[in-house]
């Protein structure tokens, strides 16, 4: 019989799931707490964007933004080392927060877990850009806070079987 | 513990040094450490150097971890050598596959140093 995630639409776009999975990631892969923040924050001119894509039953992105120096503070989490500058490893470690997030996101619900692939993370740096995705079937976009900074995480689903 | 040598296989340089370090923590001292970014580079590594412990990733470019595996049996590389997989896929469907591929364990990102511990620990003491 064909699964289909139609009947499960509001488990899927159950922003706590979202919530869940972002806490879940840093407090084992950064060792600290995140919350959602729910206040509107002023976001730093430069920054780091990841991206994972999903395809097969769900498709969509996972989008990562954070601050630059954000991102170099969460890398620095990760790592143990300390960065002055958004090189290639901090680019890393962005784009591996974003993909673990989607994983942990999609693994919430056990048809999306068995039936939605990831991409690889790609990673934009830059200052004053948007992304834009046009008609999602669902969007959540959610602001954290990660110790005294604040980073968003959205999910889109432009495409749901 | 004597040395324990190890590859790990992550198309990320950050998620191999996570690795290592849990591999650390979890007590695996002295440990030596082979990297590669996907299955192909770990193929690479197999054929020149010996390990004790393989650990790959499952999503990466060039060849994924799953192909990795069987092309580790297929070549007759690492004979009874564990293998586990540390992946962001946690599907049931996706564990059947690895251990179908070969695969003695399976870790979900995100993973704690415990896990890593509790995992691949019981790994070593059966070789």
């Amino acid at each position: 019989m064909a699964v289909s995630l139609r009947s499960s639409l509001h488990l899927v776009s159950d922003p706590r799931n979202l919530d869940a999975s972002v806490e879940e990631v840093f407090q084992m892969m950064l060792g600290v707490t995140c919350q959602r923040h729910l206040e509107p924050v002023t976001v730093e001119g430069e920054s780091v964007t990841s991206v994972v894509g999903f395809c097969g039953l769900l498709t969509g992105a996972c989008i990562f933004r954070a601050g630059r120096s954000v991102a170099m503070d969460m890398a620095a989490h990760m790592t143990g080392m300390e960065f002055d500058t958004v090189d290639d490893i901090v680019k890393d470690a962005i784009g591996e927060i974003c993909n673990i997030l989607a994983g942990a996101w999609k693994g919430k619900v056990p048809e999306l877990a068995a039936n939605c692939g990831l991409s690889v993370p790609a990673v934009i740096t830059g200052r004053d850009y948007h992304l834009h995705v046009l008609s999602p079937e669902f969007r959540l976009v959610h602001t954290y806070r990660f110790e005294d900074s604040f980073f968003a995480v959205t999910i889109v689903c432009d495409g749901l079987q | 513990m004597s040395e324990i040598r190890a590859l790990i296989v992550d198309d990320s340089s950050v998620m191999r040094k996570i690795v290592e370090r849990s591999l650390r923590q979890a007590g695996l001292d002295p440990l030596v450490v082979n990297e590669a970014g996907n299955g192909n580079e770990g193929l690479e590594v197999l054929k020149s150097k010996d390990v004790d412990l393989i650990l790959s990733d499952i999503n990466m470019p060039t060849m994924d971890g799953l192909e990795f595996l069987r092309q580790i049996r297929a070549q007759n590389l690492a004979p009874g050598v564990p293998v586990v997989m540390i992946t962001t896929e946690s599907s049931e469907e996706h564990v059947k596959q690895a251990i179908l591929a070969g695969a003695q364990g399976y870790i979900r990102k995100p993973f704690t140093s415990e896990q890593v511990k509790e995992r691949v620990l019981p790994l070593l003491h059966a070789v």
